[in-house]
């Protein structure tokens, strides 16, 4: 018979999360409005410009992506999924009469993620390119 | 009669601490303590790094400067606030929101010590979560968010050049972060960061001495220190994505940023340095009052080594440049940290056993 888990004591160790995370959103807005008060203020045209080192502001900051970040994105998701796997497998896997099975399995799960890790870096994605 | 009432109100008080509400409320307090011990980063910062480079430091306000960071609170609160006109305004306005959320949900799981009454210690925990380790992981990684906001926003080169390294430098530091931790897991039974602490019979540091290592490396540039703060180099990018803040959003930004490096110094001293315990300390933790103050003190007084560490560090380690970085993190750290994490399951089995 599975043990029973008693959710009521899960959901409230989670309650004070939901308290500081309503704090958290309230906070910065509050700390703004006080020094809406305090604060002076004044207008000028130049004040307002972006800041690039005193010139003149020239184009749009908004540029794109250079495409090596997006190999990197991809192999960090890859590998997150991975150890995600890992975290619940840690506790358990021994002392409960699994310890044999339980870590061959995972053997073979970090041959294969190291495997493809050995796979990424020959294939030289790990390479930043200093161009 | 008198210790049947103390008895008594004993059992009501430890009622009204486990409701969740209660302990929800009262440690909103911690928020307050995490903000004075930011302002005590930061003055030991420009401390330690004055005393390195042969100046004085801080030193006008107050005995040796230590009312420093209230005047400069008092003087970020009355700066006025400018949000740039080609910027973003309500993607600017609100990165500030991702920012302190992310370091206010790390504090709700983060121990900062213990009680120990009668031999049997409590943890000054906000609350105890089964899986507190992995939950403190995640919402740090909140803060990226914010950070991007932040830089996206303000439409600003520097800034966005800035982020983009932040980027870089995340993605190949969260793994190996995250693999040790499993390591920790795993010689210690448990994601309850409590748990952890409980049992580290013998520390971490001397059980996974290359995991330590990792964990500390990979938290450095999880925080953007110094030789990771490529993110705000303030010789290549000038303050790198806080280029557009100004005054108290500058503040906010800063003050998340140092309540990140304190936490990140508590998880270091609770995975790997045995939180609240100190060798030979048994003996004089059963005598009552001194039980209620001793651990908390032994966990901040570790903590604050280890932050001294982190800050000294800053002064002895040139910044890397960022392919040196990014090179760093998947090449080496990655590759240590699965060694380590092989380590831990042989180990894990041994001791288990």
């Amino acid at each position: 018979m599975p043990e029973i888990i008693d959710t009521s004591s899960i959901i409230n160790s989670y309650v004070p999360v939901a308290i500081f995370l309503i704090v958290g959103v309230v906070m910065p807005p509050i700390t703004m409005l006080i020094v809406k008060f305090l604060s002076p203020r004044s207008k000028s045209k130049q004040k307002f410009t972006t800041y690039e080192s005193g010139s003149d502001p020239t184009g749009d900051a908004r540029i794109q992506f250079n495409v090596e970040y997006y190999i990197y994105a991809i192999a960090f998701v890859l590998f997150d999924v991975e150890i995600l796997f890992l975290y619940p497998w840690a506790t358990v896997y021994r002392g409960h009469g699994i310890t044999s099975i339980a870590t061959t399995a995972i053997l073979a799960f970090i041959v294969i993620m190291v495997i493809g890790f050995i796979y990424e870096w020959k294939k030289g994605a790990l390479q930043w390119s200093t161009k | 009669m008198v210790m049947d009432i103390i008895a008594g109100s004993y059992d009501l008080l430890l009622e009204y601490l486990t409701n969740p509400w209660i302990r929800g409320y009262l440690g909103l307090s911690l928020i307050g303590f995490i903000f004075i011990s930011a302002m005590a980063a930061v003055w030991l910062e420009r401390k330690i790094s004055a005393d390195i480079q042969f100046r004085i430091g801080p030193c006008r306000v107050g005995p040796i400067g230590i009312f420093q960071l209230i005047a400069d609170a008092i003087k970020l609160f009355t700066k006025e606030d400018i949000v740039p006109r080609k910027a973003d305004s309500v993607m600017f306005r609100s990165a500030p929101i991702f920012l302190m959320v992310s370091v206010f949900l790390m504090l709700v799981a983060i121990p900062i010590g213990a009680v120990v009454i009668n031999g049997v210690a409590y943890p000054l925990v906000v609350t105890d979560m089964d899986i507190s380790i992995l939950y403190v992981e995640a919402v740090s990684s909140i803060s990226i968010i914010g950070v991007f906001m932040v830089a996206y926003s303000s439409n600003n080169k520097y800034a966005l050049l800035g982020a983009f390294r932040n980027f870089a430098r995340m993605v190949g530091y969260e793994i190996p972060l995250g693999i040790s931790i499993i390591a920790v897991a795993i010689t210690t039974g448990s994601l309850n960061i409590i748990e952890i602490v409980e049992n580290q019979t013998i520390w971490n540091v001397i059980l996974q001495p290359i995991g330590f290592f990792v964990f500390f490396v990979a938290l450095m540039g999880d925080l953007g220190r110094l030789p990771f703060d490529q993110t705000e180099a303030e010789q290549e990018v000038v303050a790198g994505w806080l280029t557009e803040y100004c005054g108290m959003r500058f503040g906010l930004g800063f003050f998340a940023e140092y309540i990140h490096m304190i936490l990140g110094s508590f998880l270091v001293v609770l995975l790997f340095l045995g939180g609240w315990n100190l060798p030979g300390l048994g003996l004089l933790t059963s005598i009552p009052v001194i039980g209620f103050i001793i651990p908390t003190l032994v966990f901040l007084g570790k903590s604050a080594i280890v932050l001294a560490f982190i800050i000294l560090l800053r002064w002895a380690v040139p910044r890397f440049r960022i392919d040196q970085v990014v090179n760093l993190g998947w090449k080496r750290i990655i590759p240590l940290s699965i060694v380590n994490l092989i380590w831990a399951i042989a180990l894990g089995l041994f001791l288990g056993a």
